[in-house]
């Protein structure tokens, strides 16, 4: 076997040297200039560089207190737009939330500044008591909300969240598509991020710690 | 070597053993689950795994239960971000695969239930198979 020259073995571990603190230098500066560029393009979660702020809407919740522009401020929301009659996407949903919430909840920050609110877009069935019985089944703290159908649009339609209710007289069960996502608000009550299907507990409550991370970090 | 040897005969044994429980079942169902819901709603939804142990193609048509008024395949999909359900009105089983009855896709949507169903609790479902197969599937309530 051949000796390496002690000249060119210096050279190379100078070569890996300088290429190993490049990797660190620019692994930082791409963590402080812009972290935002570290979760995009996210498969799961689409995160807003300008979040959109919300204007004024006016829905009730599932105490009959009103629920407007002024309850998404001071709160990361998570809002899920459905109905009480919808037998799967629904309660998996909220069962996810649940789970995502929870685990918010074991992070140093807790979770007390998040509100995860469904919003029914079926007024005509989803009445406070029957929203209250509802989304407290899935957690203690979820908040039910709805409205008239001009506000559940006007709400919706600042978010990007379609929705159809197909009412037919004479008919128990009408059929109610709704948007599928998560829509996220931060406390500034503006529109930040939206998760989409297929959506996971985990992948939900490790985005946003790290989301709101960030933001507490901007603030400071 | 000869094909009276005792390792032969067992190994065949076996086989043959291995053979007969697989055909057993047409179809058989893993994981067969119903959602609980919050008292007094109408509207559940049961996931399962079916799985062809046939060469054939098997054709799921229908589902019912005593436990329920109607029970109905249902899909849920997911087009332009917006949820809706869709009737299936059959499930074709491809010879020995499975097939997934999972949340946000297909699923056995049951309505108004006849008694309140906790997590624990057991109800059973009947699949009809358009090969005159029936099977009775006992389904657990979970949260």
């Amino acid at each position: 076997m051949k000796k390496i020259p002690l000249k060119f073995s210096i050279m190379i571990t100078t070569v890996v040297l300088a290429a190993m603190l490049a990797g660190v230098w620019l692994a930082l500066i791409y963590r402080e200039n812009d972290s935002r560029v570290m979760l995009l393009p996210d498969k799961v979660m689409t995160l807003f560089p300008d979040p959109k702020p919300l204007t004024a809407f006016a829905l009730t919740d599932h105490q009959n207190r009103v629920f407007d522009l002024a309850s998404l401020k001071g709160k990361w929301s998570f809002l899920f737009f459905g109905f009480t009659h919808c037998p799967d996407i629904c309660p998996t949903t909220l069962a996810i939330l649940a789970r995502a919430r929870d685990n918010i909840a074991k992070s140093a920050a807790g979770a007390e500044d998040i509100q995860i609110v469904f919003i029914s877009v079926d007024p005509n069935r989803d009445t406070a008591g029957k929203l209250k019985q509802y989304v407290t089944h899935f957690h203690a703290t979820f908040l039910g909300v709805t409205g008239d159908d001009a506000q559940i649009g006007n709400l919706a339609g600042q978010l990007g969240a379609a929705y159809e209710v197909s009412i037919t007289p004479g008919m128990e069960n009408y059929p109610v598509n709704h948007a599928a996502a998560v829509f996220l608000v931060d406390p500034q009550a503006q529109y930040h991020a939206v998760f989409t299907p297929p959506l996971d507990a985990e992948v939900i409550s490790t985005r946003f710690k790290v989301v709101r991370e960030l933001e507490t970090g901007n603030a400071t | 070597m000869r094909w009276r040897h005792p390792v032969f005969v067992c190994l065949i044994l076996a086989l043959t053993l291995v053979a007969a429980a697989s055909e057993a079942a047409d179809v058989s169902v893993r994981d067969a689950w119903v959602r609980e819901t919050p008292p007094g709603m109408t509207m559940m939804a049961g996931y399962m795994e079916l799985r062809n142990n046939t060469s054939q193609p098997q054709v799921l048509v229908a589902a019912s239960s005593s436990d329920f008024e109607t029970v109905m395949i249902h899909r849920t999909i997911v087009k332009n971000g917006m949820a809706s359900m869709v009737h299936a009105s059959q499930i074709e089983l491809t010879p020995n695969a499975s097939f997934i009855f999972t949340p946000g896709g297909y699923h056995l949507m049951l309505m108004s239930p006849k008694r309140t169903l906790r997590a624990g609790n057991r109800v059973d479902i009947n699949l009809e198979f358009r090969s005159g197969l029936r099977l009775l599937v006992s389904f657990e309530v979970r949260q």
